[in-house]
């Protein structure tokens, strides 16, 4: 055999005689090395030059050059795919449709990934319900990239294994179970039907087990009154769109009342189109106390305390009832008010609807009643929003039971009751005295940290589920990534100590194509649309109600002190996001503060109570703190003097104060849910004044208009449908030849025009009637553009970084028009300086008008003329480009903008620890998109008007081989998308079908500035209001 | 040019029984000479200031123009004011070289050498901030048309910050070489007088072999003549091109047509001012009084007294223009510079430059040299103030009033400007021990005719 192998050789020699070769092989050193010889001699040792210590040296010399020699960069192992999926094509996005709903905030969306990694949230047009996405859950995808995510099951704050984790708490389950001892599972409200079958196969699996439903903000008192009235307990379905004439007492329904979602719908009311020369648009009247987004964005505002908006439904029902009830007199003003108001309602009749936000069931019953009276067809009669389910008196009980040691074992996901609880501190450490305890919870948030067992749950967007948030109306949420961390969705946590071996997926198919899709509808497709409708209808009982009892109840209610009225902010809700950058970056839409949460105080109490609000030298705003009191609570806030502000009350915003699970930046504000004691928003507080300084990072520091009603143009529905458009909306006219010309005629303008009407022109359309001020927009444009985040100390010295900010003005006077009357009215110089220093304060109950304002994109652009390096320059598609890499940072564009929209890089905004934000952390960059440069220090960056996605529609049309299609482009821009109620528009004006090109026809249409020359390419819709003098 | 006769009831230029030998001696003392413990101590304050404002700038230019105290609103506030203010300041050594010697305004030849020199070194700092104040200082190149290889990109011709370097090195470089023709029969007097041998060798090297003869002298006088031609156009061109910063621009209060020789006025308004400041104190530590007599301190506050009335008259114009004009932002920018948020710079520009020159209509008061420092000073800071009320109260509210906030300094800001002010002094004062400071060799050509000495004898014929 031997014989037979291949011997192979490398020389003759070798071949010849290998022992040669054999010999040399072992013998590597021809010459023995004299070591020894040299180590003996003693003398030349001794006289060498090398000494022991030179040897070290050298020695220490060259290992360190070789190990430094030997250094490289990390190395980022990446992975290829080896067979590439299919439809994942690098720097081609994928959108998936899934929904969301986190027990506060419910959406049904459309997921951008690219790569396979979540970057983005739109809405999902497919659904009926519109569940559009809000600011929050736009920036709900930052969450699932937080740093602060719990990565892994904890036992008593020792990591675990998944397998040991669910051992020990069935365990213990069991235990419980077989001693009969009481386990409650607190969740937030459950809308999903799957996850309501698990809970109760859990529940029927350990008998001792009973499932709690509780709301942070509890919405319990309307569902009671549902509950009461028509025997389902279930938020009433009203449908904004249907209404004519709108009475809100007290509900913020385009902030977060009952999960909210109205605002597409009220908006569609809001637009007033001319049918044969005449426009309607709904009426809206908003009787609150703080000033909210949507008093903001009502017709007439009456601020007026709680308990007098109690007084006034009560006289309000009297009216529509004909009762004949004593009560105790409103003021003349009121009556008078209250007399308009009935006219109008009874006038408009079924078209009218009356919403009322009062924490009080016996207010809800009026409501509910008034519209039944009227017959509103605004309340749905076959639908219900299921989006809240927490009654108040369940949760109450099971408190007053962890309280008295009266439960064993308390398992809970999706809430934060150790933060959101008014006696969070005896809850928490009740929490701790507990037998067993179980937090499926993405962070180690207030709640976590008191608890035996944390199980790390996955975000949505890694997760499987579905939601009936109306009913009949289903979505489906499906993962978009796989689990970040060793994480799990609660569901599957409950399967598993179900001891059921079916997955949250299978359990989830299985139960739809059982239950819930009809024979012929297929599952791929449900998954695909994201959202699937069955025609389901609920009937209503009409139990009979004791109304008078209701009217003695609501009249009887008096407060000593001040009347605290506890609110959600758009940016900031029930506080679960409380670690999001981008939203505690967000600033408020009513005061434009962000990074806090504060008193609200009208200016009158300030002035009594001494408090103040007060720029520093560089513009930052500061106030004094107030001592809030109630009972034995007391927390103490900064203040903000609130226009609109009813005297007598104060507002304090929910969400803030978090101290665990958030990053020491984002510990900012007061916890609020301190003084929610009996789930009422409402509280009668001593309110103290203490003059120490706060120091508020608010973006916006002049608040009123100064008369300029240039900037924000506006008329009344009654001028706007008698008078020609040149009363209401004039173009503005400069001199030529001493003759006034209007300014876009051609002979006033010294620029050479190119042809524009080649190509794409992409124009936005903002319509101030449909812009609720909700901020949506401003988050999707941080999301889309990577917008660095700059912090609270950054936003004080007036420079955060949005590209899209929405600009919200007061009225100094009752009404801007008697702004701009009282600037026209001014004769001479001391004069001047009173009325503009009048000016310069708002009114005590002022209008309020929001204006999205982002780069306008002049077609004779200001910044472009005066870059010496021509980095600002326009594109022959309408755009002013900013190109970032040749910019050297002079910063003369931005002083020579007229809108003052764009932001300097003043500092490095990524990889940099002052500013700790997603940009400085590799998981938080993994929302970074792709196709944005994050633009680094010393540059000037503003709005694109989004030309990486009009771009990538229009490669994409050409890859089809067919025209862009007549609105494509509206969701190409982030804002545009965004925009639930369709008050922006964007897209190709030299599209004659398209949307935006008919918007420009409109007669409402203006420009900002436009005196100026500057041609913008942003046009605004004057502002219609539907006013009531006698209001 | 000089021996003509002089009429009588001029004041003398020259006083002190002055020969030529006498103000070669004159002239050379402080490069002779030893520097006096109070020179050291001087220059040792502006050097500390001068490193403070290079650690300012390199923390700037190392973490980011965020050190500073401006805002998304107010994109220019201390810098681009240091900037003009030191352009301005550059404006009357060309003024007094140039315009002056074409009107043979012969009282110009004592001070026209300090003037120059102020002008190249406040040319100097002025020329930091347009590099300090980008983003990307490092990319400071790319303003200057230069080929280049990052494809078809070209600067654009129509940013009058474009204009600004143009405008800026060009007046820098016709303002050095007129200054160094100038010197060159100066430093040749020191070279001939220079004992020890280095010193010899420097001062030959920088009088490019001045030898004296006839021709020298003719092509010395046609040089100066044909480079005061071409400064002449440039005293007003300079400030021009720095106004067009703002005239062109569209925000209310800056747009303004009456910019460019407002600024003109006011350069050489505040260059006047500076120019005082300077030689009242070198005169004395230089023992220079007898060639920058009181007569040349009376004639210069007269121009300053002059030129602020023109500024005065220029901000009420401006005042009218913007009543007259009916544009409503162009009318509350112009209230609101007066009464708003920065009343106070406002105001403290008034009376800086309006109000306080009016004073030197009293002769004694423009004749007394105390009261004249003082004005200078107060001059000098009014006119700082001009810029930082045209700068931050135009921008900090401009349009839209969601924008509007506030401007204020940060430590940075104000080491920055501290630190060119040290520059500045560093450079004079190294300029006053090595620079013959007085135009020797042309105010020996008046001698004869405006040394008090041979006016003396002539008026007693």
């Amino acid at each position: 055999m031997n014989k037979n192998i291949k011997k192979y050789w490398k020389s003759e020699i070798e071949l010849t005689d290998s022992s040669k070769v054999e010999s040399l092989r072992n013998n590597e050193f021809v010459e023995k090395l004299p070591v020894d010889d040299i180590l003996s001699d003693k003398n030349s040792l001794e006289n060498s030059n090398t000494n022991r210590r030179d040897f070290l040296k050298y020695l220490g010399f060259s290992t360190s050059a070789a190990v430094l020699a030997s250094c490289e960069g990390p190395v980022h192992k990446s992975v290829p795919y080896v067979i590439q999926p299919e439809r994942i094509r690098p720097g081609i996005s994928n959108y998936y449709a899934t929904s969301m709903f986190d027990g506060y905030d419910c959406a049904n969306i459309l997921v951008k990934t690219r790569e396979g990694r979540p970057i983005k949230i739109e809405n999902n047009k497919l659904a009926k319900f519109h569940g559009s996405a809000n600011a929050r859950v736009h920036a709900s995808i930052l969450s699932m990239y937080d740093s602060a995510r719990i990565q892994g099951p904890i036992h008593l704050g020792k990591d675990i294994s998944w397998d040991d984790f669910d051992t020990k708490i069935i365990e213990k389950l069991d235990l419980l179970r077989f001693s009969n001892k009481p386990v409650v599972l607190m969740t937030n409200t459950i809308v999903s039907p799957t996850t309501s079958k698990i809970i109760s196969s859990f529940t029927e699996k350990y008998p001792n087990v009973t499932h709690v439903e509780y709301d942070s903000i509890s919405e319990s008192s309307v569902l009671d009154a549902h509950e009461m009235m028509y025997g389902i307990r279930a938020i009433p379905y009203y449908e904004f769109d249907k209404a004519k004439y709108i009475l809100s007492i007290g509900a913020d329904f385009l902030g977060d009342w009952l999960g909210s979602n109205y605002d597409a719908d009220y908006a569609k009311g809001r637009i007033p189109v001319k049918i044969d020369g005449t426009a309607s648009m709904s009426k809206h009247i908003q009787i609150e106390s703080n000033m909210s987004v949507t008093g903001a964005n009502a017709d007439s505002r009456i601020p007026i305390s709680s308990s007098l908006q109690k007084l006034f439904l009560t006289h309000l029902y009297k009216k529509v009832s004909n009762l004949n009830i004593q009560l105790p007199e409103l003021d003349d003003k009121l009556s008078s008010n209250l007399n308009q108001i009935y006219d109008d309602l009874i006038s408009y009749g079924s078209s009218s609807l009356v919403v009322c936000g009062i924490d009080d069931i016996h207010a809800q019953i009026l409501t509910n009643s008034i519209n039944d009276l009227v017959k509103s067809k605004c309340k749905s009669t076959s639908k219900i929003s299921l989006l809240r389910q927490g009654k108040n008196k369940k949760v109450t009980d099971l408190i007053n039971k962890i309280y008295n040691q009266e439960i064993s074992g308390l398992i809970m996901s999706g809430v934060n009751p150790a933060y959101s609880l008014p006696n969070s501190k005896q809850f928490s450490e009740s929490l701790e005295k507990l037998d067993f305890s179980v937090n499926i919870s993405m962070k180690m948030d207030e709640t976590s940290s008191k608890c035996q067992y944390v199980a790390a749950s996955s975000h949505y967007l890694e997760s499987w589920a579905d939601f009936e948030f109306i009913n009949g109306e289903y979505s489906i949420c499906q993962p978009t990534i796989k689990t970040l961390f060793d994480t799990r969705q609660p569901e599957e946590c409950l399967l598993k100590w179900s001891n059921s071996s079916e997955s949250m997926y299978e359990t989830l198919k299985e139960n739809w194509t059982t239950n819930i899709l009809n024979s012929n509808d297929s599952w791929n497709k449900a998954i695909h649309d994201g959202v699937y409708s069955l025609d389901k209808k609920v009937n209503f009982n009409n139990n009979s109600i004791d109304v008078v009892n209701s009217i003695n109840a609501l009249i009887k209610n008096k407060t000593k002190n001040f009347e605290l009225f506890l609110y959600s902010k758009i940016g900031m809700g029930d506080g679960q996001r409380a670690n999001n950058p981008w939203l505690q970056e967000f600033p408020d839409p009513i005061s434009r503060v962000s990074w806090d949460n504060y008193l609200t105080v009208s200016k009158k109490d300030a002035e009594s109570l001494g408090l103040k609000n007060y720029n520093e030298s560089n513009g930052a705003l500061n106030s004094n703190y107030a001592k809030v009191v109630l009972e034995d609570e007391e927390i103490k806030l900064p203040v903000i003097i609130q226009p609109g502000q009813a005297i007598g009350t104060v507002g304090i915003s929910f969400g803030y104060g978090r101290t665990l699970g958030v990053k020491s930046e984002m510990k900012t504000g007061s916890n609020a849910f301190l003084l929610y004691k009996d789930f009422s928003k409402l509280q009668d507080v001593e309110i103290k004044p203490v003059y120490e300084i706060h120091e508020f990072a608010c973006v916006q520091l002049h608040n009123t208009l100064m008369g300029r009603g240039d900037i924000v143009r506006e008329t009344t529905l009654e001028l706007f449908n008698t008078k020609d458009k040149n009363y209401w909306n004039p173009i503005p006219v400069v001199s030529k030849d001493h003759i006034e010309t209007p300014v876009n005629k051609r002979e006033v303008d010294i620029w050479e025009e190119f042809d524009r009407s080649i190509g794409h022109h992409f124009n936005l359309s903002i319509d101030l009637n449909a812009c609720t001020g909700c901020g949506a927009c401003v988050i999707a444009c941080h999301a889309e553009n990577n917008v660095p985040v700059v912090g609270k100390r950054e936003i004080r010295k007036s420079r955060d970084m949005h590209w899209l900010r929405i600009d919200r003005y007061y009225s100094s006077d009752v009404s801007f028009e008697d702004d701009n009357k009282n600037k026209d009215n001014i004769s001479g110089i001391s004069d001047s300086l009173t009325v503009f220093g009048q000016m310069e304060d708002p009114n005590e109950n002022p209008q309020v008008v929001f204006q999205p304002v982002m780069c306008q994109h002049c077609n004779h652009a200001p910044c472009e003329t005066v870059c010496p390096v021509a980095a600002s320059s326009h594109g022959r598609q309408g755009q002013n480009h900013m190109a970032y890499n040749r910019c050297v940072g002079t910063r003369y564009c931005a002083n020579n903008c007229p809108y003052k929209v764009r932001r300097f890089n003043w500092f490095l905004y990524n990889n940099n620890d002052e500013f700790d934000f997603n940009m400085n952390d590799d998981l938080g960059k993994m929302v970074l998109n792709p196709d944005v440069v994050v633009r680094s220090r010393g540059v000037m960056e503003k709005c694109s008007f989004c030309i990486q996605s009009t771009q990538a529609v229009i490669l994409k049309a050409k890859n089809e081989g067919r025209e862009v299609d007549k609105n494509e482009f509206n969701d190409a821009c982030a804002c545009s998308a965004a925009c639930s109620t369709g008050a922006m528009s964007f897209g190709d004006i030299n599209n004659k079908e398209s949307e935006v090109y008919k918007r420009k026809k409109d007669e409402r249409v203006y420009h900002l500035l436009e005196y100026v020359g500057t041609k913008p390419n942003v046009f605004y819709h004057t502002k219609v209001r539907n006013i009531d003098k006698s209001i | 040019m000089g021996s003509h006769y002089e009429a009588p009831i001029r004041k003398p230029l020259v006083t002190g029984n002055k020969s030529y030998h006498q103000i070669s001696v004159d002239v050379a003392r402080p490069i002779e000479g030893v520097a006096n413990q109070k020179w050291w101590i001087v220059f040792g304050i502006s050097l500390i200031l001068f490193l403070w404002g290079i650690v300012c700038i390199i923390y700037t230019i190392s973490t980011g123009i965020g050190v500073w105290g401006l805002n998304k609103t107010v994109g220019w506030a201390w810098d681009i004011t240091n900037f003009v203010w030191w352009i301005g300041i550059g404006h009357a050594g060309t003024l007094i070289s140039a315009v002056l010697l074409l009107f043979r305004q012969k009282w110009r030849m004592g001070i026209n050498r300090s003037a120059e020199a102020m002008t190249i070194f406040s040319v100097i700092q002025a020329g930091l901030f347009p590099v300090i104040h980008m983003g990307r200082p490092w990319l400071a190149y790319w303003i200057v048309p230069i080929p280049n290889q990052f494809g078809s990109l070209w600067v654009n011709f129509n940013s009058p910050l474009l204009w600004d370097v143009f405008a800026i090195s060009t007046y820098l470089t016709i303002s050095l070489v007129f200054w160094w023709t100038g010197l060159l029969p100066d430093f040749a007097m020191i070279r001939d007088r220079a004992i020890k041998p280095f010193q010899k060798k420097i001062y030959s090297l920088v009088s490019f072999g001045w030898s004296g003869r006839a021709k020298d002298w003719q092509r010395f006088e046609e040089v100066s003549l044909v480079l005061a031609g071409l400064a002449t156009p440039l005293v007003l061109s300079v400030h021009t091109i720095v106004s067009f910063d703002f005239a062109t621009s569209v925000i209310p209060g800056w747009h303004t047509t009456i910019f460019p020789p407002y600024f003109v006025a006011g350069a050489i308004f505040s260059g006047f001012a500076m120019v005082q400041t300077l030689l009242i104190v070198m005169r004395k530590v230089c023992d220079l009084e007898d060639y920058i007599t009181l007569q040349h301190i009376e004639l210069m506050n007269i121009v300053i007294m002059i030129t602020g009335s023109l500024v005065g008259c220029a901000y009420i114009t401006e005042l009218f223009i913007a009543w007259y004009s009916g544009v409503e932002y162009e009318q509350y920018a112009f209230l609101n510079r007066a009464t708003g948020p920065y009343w106070w710079a406002y105001w403290a520009m008034m009376t800086c430059n309006v109000f306080s020159p009016q004073f030197m209509w009293i002769k004694k008061l423009r004749t007394s040299i105390v009261f004249s420092f003082v004005i200078s000073i107060v001059v000098n800071i009014g006119m700082w103030f001009e810029r930082f009320v045209i700068i931050v109260t135009s921008l900090h509210r401009d349009y839209l009033p969601s924008s509007w906030t506030m401007f204020s300094p940060t430590f940075v800001d104000i080491g920055i400007f501290i630190g060119t002010i040290g520059f500045f002094f560093v450079l004079f004062l190294l300029y006053a021990r090595t620079f013959p400071v007085i135009a020797q060799a042309e105010v020996k050509t008046i001698l004869k005719s405006s040394g008090d000495n041979y006016k003396k004898l002539r008026d007693k014929k």
